[in-house]
């Protein structure tokens, strides 16, 4: 009986800061004086449109698809390779200084020597994506095989278990926690990635599409601000979805955490 | 109870450590009967699990030899299990996962069929009573449960010595005796001496020790050295009716005696 | 380290082209050249100041909201959905927009920096304040605090920790969001100069400014985590 009013007014309380601020947004477009201003009402009609012609999402899977491929590159080089450096001690210590002194320089700041190598296709595209979830995947695995309980693997030992078979049984599933962890930084450091390059790119000649590219046209061309503010939005459902797999991933492949 | 099964003769351990090194078991030198269990106690400090991982081979003695069935121990070995303290149960593996682990990828179940590796587990589940738990991760288990998980996988293995690091240090009262009634179940106390395996048990409780053993090695702390050797002369089958007589408590309160100056120390530290 | 340098100067030997592939010798030139010049110097304070500014200002207005939400179930239910919905547009993705209000300047920047800054220490603050031991909380009440005494002898420093942590994560996505803003739409800063080098196809130079980032975003994590292990004394240092 008291429940019912308590949970209405949860709600409301929940929804006032979201309602409010379409209305500033509303407001301020409207006294900006300017008809290109985007304003909710037109960003609908806007998204309506793109979804229609189905620009958006040729848009979205050209990003996707290249995020995919550069995210898979990463990982297959990253996962291995943490695992030897987190578990044979001199290898760790000829390359972590090398993996240091790369890991601060994001992404983006390679992004001009990239087009100098390689243009502004698919190829520089991808490259960027696998540099960006390349250091998140590496130094996680890195550290779950570090922290792994020293009796596990003395527990496997005392009990025959080869030392190949040790690695597949013992310590692979003990870092697999954090090895999907370091996925799920990574792939959302790509995402972020991917629109930041594209929308470098969107600036130069033979550029080849994706969703940040079609938010640089927006800009630049047809200033056509309302497909912007989509394109954002479709930037940030596809963020939250990716996180939501791989979280929904995580659980699925862990079934022994705590959660 | 005849020949000795392990050997040890002037064992010594140092760990070095940045700066300083640390003796921390000083010229141990004890025979270990084959069919025997034997408990190991001390104040804290006094090396007792240095002295169980140098038996299971995770850790090399500094100095000293340990010999077993005549051959030197070079490292570790599926003829001797061990139990961790922490138990070491793979979070990532059911109850049956991780008691069936060692006879999976170990030598142990080489020649068993996989139907035999599981009729083998599911007699050890039966054995420590956890029945029902088969596909359970250790974190949905209890403390006392866990135990059981360990100690079956333990067991499964079949080792010829079982190493155990405090195996119940970390349980409740009441769950203590009940697993340690248990643990001389599994051993065989109804058995022929011949018939059982080697037990090597390590406790810093002496009425756990007294209940359990043939015969108490008591270490000195600050290096581990060897005190003394009590010979527990109760009779088996022990149930609690040994808990409740005289020779029990006069068996426990001599030992005590032995290390009572090191341990009010010890809390001191 | 040093297999790598002999790599790169290996490979730069066998490339015909100078312009793709500069030998290590002719950037430390290019920084050389570029540091008596002092523009290396404007760039890169130009860079911090805005990074120091906009991370500052989204610090003022991310702790105390993040404190709010953490302890309050009022200030939880009115932000943690706006919170939620607007994070996962990363601040990169602002930029366009950004571009056609604020034009061509430092307000881009700032904006794209403080934008990205706001969320994790939001976040992170929250996560702080909402998980800090109930019993130190309990504890204080029985012996009579409360308010706002509570909150700056009890909250704050045991959600100190998890706040210098996303205080360093805010910094370093920020950081990374500021080249990715200057380099689309500053006239001024490290991420222009990386640009500019770019067209100009003096790669050397685009090759240093690449280093010089990544030693700045190191050393401003270094400074970081001293300053939090200052500030947090009793929090245990944990690796990495």
């Amino acid at each position: 009986m008291m429940r019912a009013p308590y949970m209405v007014i949860r709600v409301a309380t929940r929804l006032t800061v979201p309602v409010l601020l379409l209305v500033l947004w509303q407001a301020l477009a409207m006294a900006s004086g300017s008809a290109r201003m985007p304003r909710p009402s037109a960003v609908l009609a806007a998204g309506l449109a793109l979804l229609a012609s189905g620009d958006l999402l040729a848009g979205l899977a050209t990003s996707l698809g290249r995020v995919f491929a550069g995210f898979f590159l990463a990982s297959a080089v990253a996962v291995p390779l943490g695992i030897v450096m987190g578990s044979v001690r001199p290898v760790e210590r000829n390359l972590d200084p090398l993996v240091e002194s790369f890991r601060p320089v994001a992404a983006i700041a390679i992004l001009p020597l990239v087009i100098l190598w390689l243009g502004t296709g698919s190829i520089a595209a991808v490259v960027i994506v696998a540099y960006a979830a390349f250091f998140p995947v590496l130094i996680n695995t890195i550290a779950g095989v570090k922290r792994i309980e020293p009796n596990l693997m003395r527990a496997a030992t005392t009990m025959g278990v080869p030392a190949i078979t040790r690695m597949r049984v013992v310590l692979l599933p003990a870092a697999l926690p954090s090895i999907l962890v370091g996925m799920r930084i990574g792939l959302g450091i790509a995402w972020t990635a991917i629109i930041a390059a594209e929308l470098a790119v969107g600036a130069k000649a033979g550029s080849s599409g994706g969703i940040g590219q079609m938010m640089f046209v927006f800009y630049a061309y047809s200033v056509e601000l309302n497909g912007i503010v989509v394109c954002m939005i479709a930037v940030g459902l596809v963020a939250l979805c990716l996180d939501w797999v791989l979280r929904a991933g995580l659980t699925w492949a862990v079934p022994w955490s705590r959660g | 109870m005849s020949e000795a099964k392990i050997r040890l003769e002037g064992i010594g351990k140092t760990f070095e450590l940045p700066g300083v090194s640390l003796l921390v078991v000083d010229d141990l030198s004890l025979e270990i009967r084959a069919g025997e269990f034997l408990a190991i106690v001390g104040p804290s400090g006094c090396g007792k699990t240095t002295v169980l991982n140098m038996l299971a081979g995770l850790e090399r003695p500094s100095t000293g030899t340990m010999m077993l069935d005549g051959r030197a121990i070079e490292g570790p070995g599926a003829e001797r299990g061990v139990m961790f303290q922490d138990y070491a149960l793979f979070p990532w593996q059911t109850v049956q996962g991780n008691i069936g682990f060692g006879l999976r990828f170990g030598p142990a179940g080489r020649d068993l069929s996989r139907s035999e590796q599981d009729a083998r587990v599911a007699r050890v589940i039966e054995l420590v009573g956890l029945r029902g738990s088969e596909t359970k991760y250790p974190h949905q288990l209890s403390g006392g449960m866990r135990q059981r998980v360990a100690l079956a996988r333990l067991v499964a293995n079949e080792p010829d010595i079982l190493l155990m690091d405090e195996p119940l240090a970390a349980l409740d009262a009441q769950t203590r005796m009940i697993l340690q009634d248990e643990l001389l179940r599994i051993w065989g106390q109804d058995r022929p001496a011949a018939a059982r395996r080697t037990v090597v048990f390590i406790t810093h409780a002496i009425d756990e020790a007294v209940f359990l053993a043939d015969r108490v090695v008591v270490l000195s702390s600050h290096p581990g050295r060897l005190k003394r050797i009590v010979d527990i002369d109760l009779p088996r089958p022990r149930d609690d009716s040994t808990r409740k007589s005289a020779a029990f408590a006069e068996l426990g309160q001599s030992i005590w005696e032995l290390i009572r100056d090191e341990a009010y120390r010890a809390t001191m530290r | 380290m040093a297999v790598f340098s002999v790599a790169w100067y290996a490979i730069s030997l066998t490339t015909p082209n100078k312009l793709l592939l500069p030998p290590p010798a002719d950037v430390a030139r290019a920084l050389q050249d570029m540091a008596t010049d002092g523009e290396l110097f404007s760039n890169a304070a130009i860079s911090l100041g805005r990074l120091l500014l906009a991370v500052s200002a989204a610090a003022v207005l991310a702790i105390p909201l993040g404190l709010a939400i953490g302890r309050s179930r009022l200030w939880e239910d009115l932000f943690e959905l706006p919170v939620e919905m607007l994070r996962p547009i990363s601040g990169i993705a602002w930029i366009p927009l950004a571009l056609f209000i604020f034009g061509i300047g430092t307000m881009l920047p700032l904006f794209i920096m403080f934008y990205t800054a706001f969320f994790p220490m939001v976040l992170g603050t929250a996560a702080g304040a909402r998980n800090i031991d109930r019993r130190l909380v309990a504890a204080a009440r029985t012996m009579g605090i409360t308010g706002t005494v509570l909150m700056r002898q009890v909250i704050l420093p045991a959600a100190l920790p998890a706040i210098l942590v996303s205080v360093r994560l805010a910094v370093a996505a920020s950081w990374t969001a500021v080249v990715a803003a200057e380099l689309i739409g500053a006239p001024s800063g490290l991420g222009y100069a990386l640009d500019y080098y770019r067209s100009m196809v003096m790669t050397s130079s685009v090759m240093g400014y690449v280093a010089v980032i990544g030693v700045l975003g190191f050393l401003t994590d270094k400074a970081l985590r001293l300053l939090g292990g200052r500030l947090t004394p009793w929090a245990a240092e944990r690796p990495r």
